[in-house]
């Protein structure tokens, strides 16, 4: 069982933005860039999100295929742009979806303290995160209730459509937050005294492996693109 | 501030950032990516004058617009676009201040001001095009073409206006909005 300190999650996530998704050094990066598509995958079985995983494989294997399909054309427009979408965000997507169901919140406000982030950004960074999920099901559970209703996506009434998504679901996420921040104020939260945190974060050797990955990437992508 | 002004923050950055990513990922197409400067400073106008009916003290929307900025680096946006909100998210913030946080009118100028951090994500097409593109041959020559047409230097200027107009736009919408629904709900 690998378990990473939420320090080197945040490495990992921003090199594979940069690397993955921004395509920082274009073909200069192989063979890096496709050792980072392929550890999120790894990470995320480390953390048994199988159906996860594979789901992510299959659709990062169809943008992978449909990148050498000779085409003509429009068709090799859309194809090309199909399969540079699903390549550059799909192992971004699954390296966020293991650090986020892999890191308790309170490891992410340990690890911000430690790097010594004001926590002025870091309580709204951490709220923004735990929330994220509950937007998303409060959406899902307004479409469902549209579905219920036989309401559905109309053509001519986009912006009809989005009101009637947007200002549930905000009215909800509001009702929310205040409960939330109620529990969160009965808990301490905000109050003059130095937090306390029971947990353990450190860095180990897999820390480590992951940190000279990184460099490694940015020593091999700097030196290719100066020769 | 105190934690409740804190936890505000970070549920509107999280409502914000939903409605600006369903909309951004309508830049891929290659004529949408000039009208995200259009259409995500309307859209935002919603979640962010609910966002200021909450704010009450200084440095509220700055860390909300800095957030914004970190959102766009882990998202593989580039490094500009924090620098950006930093400066737009503090001008918005004293426009905001002006009004003693409750004038109406400076709250849809404070939207346009916000809006503004957007254009930080259009600067690398503009000031390191080779490098840009060359980090995007994937998407084949034919996007690269379609949006360099698109994207001539004197856009620049044009896209940081239009996000500015439409933040203004956005603004207004948002009031109306929350004058229909949201003070009927009772959660202004």
């Amino acid at each position: 069982m690998i378990k990473l300190d939420p320090r080197t999650k945040l490495l990992l996530l921003l090199a594979e933005a940069v690397i993955v998704l921004g395509g920082l050094g274009g073909g200069n990066a192989e063979p890096f860039k496709t050792v980072f598509m392929a550890l999120p995958f790894l990470l995320l079985l480390t953390v048994k999100k199988y159906r996860t995983a594979v789901i992510g494989a299959v659709l990062l294997g169809l943008g992978l295929a449909a990148g050498h399909i000779p085409t003509e054309g429009r068709g090799a427009i859309v194809l090309l742009m199909c399969s540079g979408i699903l390549t550059r965000f799909v192992p971004s997507l699954m390296m966020g979806n293991y650090v986020m169901s892999s890191t308790r919140v309170s490891e992410f406000t340990a690890a911000m303290e430690r790097m010594h982030v004001t926590p002025k950004i870091t309580i709204p960074m951490a709220v923004m995160f735990r929330f994220f999920p509950t937007v998303k099901e409060e959406c899902s559970a307004i479409g469902e209730a549209m579905k219920m209703r036989d309401i559905r996506l109309g053509g001519s009434k986009v912006m009809q459509m989005a009101e009637y998504r947007l200002v549930p679901m905000m009215t909800c996420s509001v009702k929310i937050g205040e409960e939330l921040s109620a529990a969160a104020l009965t808990r301490g939260l905000g109050s003059p005294v130095k937090r306390t945190n029971v947990c353990r974060i450190g860095f180990r050797a897999a820390d480590i492996a992951m940190f000279l990955l990184c460099a490694a990437a940015l020593v091999w992508i700097i030196w290719r693109s100066v020769t | 501030m105190k934690g409740k002004d804190l936890i505000n923050i970070g549920i509107f950055s999280a409502i914000y950032f939903v409605v600006v990513m369903v909309f951004a990922m309508l830049g891929f197409i290659p004529v949408f990516m000039p009208l995200l400067a259009v259409l995500v400073p309307i859209a935002g106008g919603i979640p962010f004058m609910l966002f200021l009916t909450k704010v009450k003290k200084f440095g509220m929307i700055l860390i909300m617009s800095i957030i914004m900025g970190i959102m766009m680096i882990l998202t593989g946006m580039g490094f500009f676009t924090v620098i950006v909100s930093a400066v737009t998210g503090l001008c918005a913030e004293l426009v905001y201040r002006s009004g003693q946080y409750k004038s109406a009118s400076k709250a849809v100028l404070t939207h346009g001001v916000f809006g503004m951090w957007l254009w930080g994500n259009y600067l690398p097409l503009f000031f390191m095009a080779d490098k840009y593109w060359s980090t995007r041959k994937d998407f084949g020559q034919d996007y690269i073409d379609a949006l360099t047409k698109l994207m001539p230097m004197w856009m620049c200027p044009v896209l940081l206006v239009t996000a500015f107009v439409c933040g203004i736009i956005g603004g207004l919408l948002g009031k109306a909005v929350m004058k229909k629904h949201f003070v009927k709900a009772g959660i202004v």
